[in-house]
């Protein structure tokens, strides 16, 4: 597999904290990967990395197969990003700046920028200091999307923002990923977007990468199972045990890892039953796996 | 015909919470269109492209979705023209309304189940709302 | 890339430039009005003319200070995240963004040059003195890009770091007149001034002699 972004041991320091340590991470190419996390975790600060805005302490970047933040000049050409906070010229307008943008982008699609004028709604001759906040938005993703990047990488582009704003950035996100093979790099709050349109998910939580895997493992890897009659010990299950709650008079719920059908031996052979497993979706995932991380449960 | 339009009914409120993984939903969409008759050998499904776009989901997803319909010979790509229904005959068309049929069954059995609603009242239940639907 | 940048920094400096051009017009024919004056009261003319020299130093320091600042307000209010962004390497947008600002300082160069010379050619100036305009348009360019490119090299850093820069002058200038006005005597602020500015330097451009007679 071939990675469009890959960090080693990555480490930057703001401070006298370490905000960030040994970070792996590697977004494969053609994926659409959610970067979650919660806030203060250090996403943003790694997509700072990535992008060459802040150089780290320690460790190794390489982003479209080259070093950064060494080579920024060539990767930025290829690469769209869109800020979290607003970063472009308050006095020029719309019009000048999609003009300026495009006289350093080589790649620049004339045509789909005009197109996504019109899609958008964007007036052209409106300065971008009287932009209302979702017509910021858009603007930053068509100037991102009409560079005709190779990689895409969004800190919280739809944070903020109306639904139906929203939409229409996912769109023609989406609409771009389909028609071109790139990778998208997109770091979000909302776990429930990230959900739809992600195959790759990276957690991050106080500066390390806890969990890096495709969308469709990560939400089949964590399960809530209902047992009656529940063992007291579960040092040696085959799966992780995340949490175990009782349910009043009903037996215990159990929140697990790595679960396989076949597993449910280890519930017969302790005299238990399993009465129901229920795939948790991307946001319940998410909330455990922190839960678990910050506070694994000691093995008995 | 839903290549030219903007919204796509039959894809709505798709659940990426729901334990059932997104394409396989996209794809019993399709499946009960096609064995009611909605879709006819012959229509274009959306583009790939299209049908990611607007229902916000990744193109990976719809690929999938279509691969699984193709594996089950319902609908089938040409290269570069895009994915159309395939010619389904009348039985399969039936087999598959059928199998709708029982799963829709199958979970409303199981909800009914977990609620401790015996099988002989739901069983009344369901010649009772038949009959109301008859009166109508 | 240049043109785009310079038409976006236009955009921001225009306001600037059209002043700066009335101003550079203005000196000579004010100098003029002033001499005139002073002749029909029976005072030396070209003494009058000379008087204003210090106008002109003020003037070129003040449009390439200005000028300089605005080159970078907007990226400062970004923090410079935009810039930093874009596929070009740091010191060619910088020297771009320096280019542009230094293309502006003509118009009020041509405005300066178009005004002495219809003052030197209305008024009976000795032969000697008909090349002045040239000379005089000449020393103001060089002392407005100096200024220019010393506060761009000053404000490219942070916002922080120029504000910081530009407190210390502030405090030194006030400094002086404060010393002056306690009747403190010291010779410490004109050392440091003749330091700074002593030829040769480049700062010299600013003080020494910007008319060519003294009255």
């Amino acid at each position: 597999m071939m990675f469009v972004v890959e960090t080693h041991d990555l480490g930057y320091r703001a401070g006298s904290d370490f905000e960030i340590a040994q970070l792996n991470m590697h977004v494969p190419a053609g994926a659409v990967y959610g970067f979650l996390g919660p806030n203060g975790a250090g996403k943003t600060t790694t997509i700072r990395l990535l992008l060459g805005l802040l150089r780290p302490a320690k460790g190794a970047i390489t982003v479209l197969g080259q070093p950064m933040p060494q080579a920024s000049v060539s990767v930025l050409a290829r690469t769209g990003y869109v800020p979290e906070r607003p970063h472009l010229y308050p006095t020029l307008t719309v019009a000048e700046a999609i003009d300026l943008h495009a006289a350093f982008h080589a790649r620049w699609d004339k045509p789909w920028a005009s197109e996504l004028v019109s899609r958008f709604d964007l007036p052209p001759a409106r300065r971008i200091s009287a932009l209302s906040k979702g017509e910021t938005g858009k603007l930053m993703m068509l100037l991102a999307l009409a560079q005709r990047p190779e990689l895409l990488v969004l800190d919280e582009p739809t944070d903020g923002l109306d639904p139906v704003v929203r939409r229409d950035v996912l769109e023609a996100v989406l609409d771009y990923v389909s028609a071109h093979s790139a990778t998208v790099l997109i770091s979000s709050h909302l776990v429930h977007e990230l959900e739809r349109i992600c195959d790759w998910i990276g957690v991050m939580d106080q500066g390390r990468m806890i969990a890096e895997l495709p969308m469709q493992e990560f939400k089949a890897g964590i399960k809530r199972i209902r047992v009656t009659a529940a063992p007291r010990d579960a040092g040696n299950a085959p799966f992780t045990l995340l949490a175990r709650a009782s349910l009043n008079g009903s037996g215990e719920e159990w929140l697990v890892r790595g679960w396989e059908p076949a597993m449910r031996a280890f519930f017969d052979t302790a005299g238990a039953s399993v009465r129901e497993v229920v795939d948790l979706d991307l946001e319940e995932g998410f909330v455990e796996l922190l839960r678990s991380f910050r506070s694994p449960l000691p093995r008995t | 015909m839903y290549q030219n339009t903007d919204t796509f009914p039959m894809f709505e409120r798709l659940d990426p919470r729901s334990p059932t993984p997104l394409y396989a939903q996209i794809a019993t969409r399709i499946r009960v269109a096609i064995a009611a008759g909605e879709l006819r050998g012959g229509d274009p499904l959306p583009s790939v492209r299209h049908l990611a776009a607007k229902l916000r989901i990744n193109p990976a997803t719809v690929v999938q979705a279509y691969r699984a319909l193709e594996s089950d010979s319902l609908v089938a790509t040409r290269h570069g023209a895009g994915t159309f229904v395939a010619e389904v005959g009348t039985e399969r068309r039936e087999r598959d309304r059928i199998a709708e049929a029982r799963r829709l069954v199958r979970e409303l059995l199981g909800e009914a189940g977990r609620l401790g609603i015996s099988a002989s009242e739901v069983r009344n239940a369901v010649d009772h709302e038949l009959n109301g639907r008859k009166s109508k | 890339m240049f043109r785009a940048i310079t038409r976006t920094q236009w955009k921001s400096s225009r306001g600037l430039v059209l002043l700066a051009t009335i101003l550079a017009f203005a000196i000579p024919i004010a100098s003029f009005r002033t001499a005139t004056d002073v002749r029909a009261q029976g005072g030396l003319f070209l003494g009058a003319i000379a008087s204003w020299s210090v106008a002109y130093s003020v003037a070129a320091a003040g449009i390439g200070l200005s000028l300089a600042m605005i080159a970078w307000s907007p990226d400062h209010r970004g923090r410079h995240v935009y810039a930093l962004t874009l596929p070009v390497a740091r010191w060619r947008y910088v020297l771009m963004r320096l280019g542009a600002g230094a293309l502006f300082i003509a118009a009020p160069v041509a405005a300066l040059l178009v005004s002495a010379e219809v003052v030197a050619h209305s008024s009976s100036i000795p032969i000697g003195l008909q090349a002045f305009p040239i000379a005089l348009t000449i020393r103001f360019t060089i002392a407005a890009l100096v200024a220019y490119a010393l506060f761009f090299a000053i404000t490219a850093a942070t916002a922080r770091t120029a504000g910081i820069i530009i407190t210390i002058i502030a405090v030194f200038c006030a400094a002086t007149y404060l010393a002056a006005a306690a009747d403190v005597h010291t010779t410490f602020f004109e050392r440091t001034i003749e330091w700074i500015f002593a030829t040769p330097g480049l700062l010299s451009v600013f003080t020494g002699r910007w008319m060519l007679i003294d009255a």
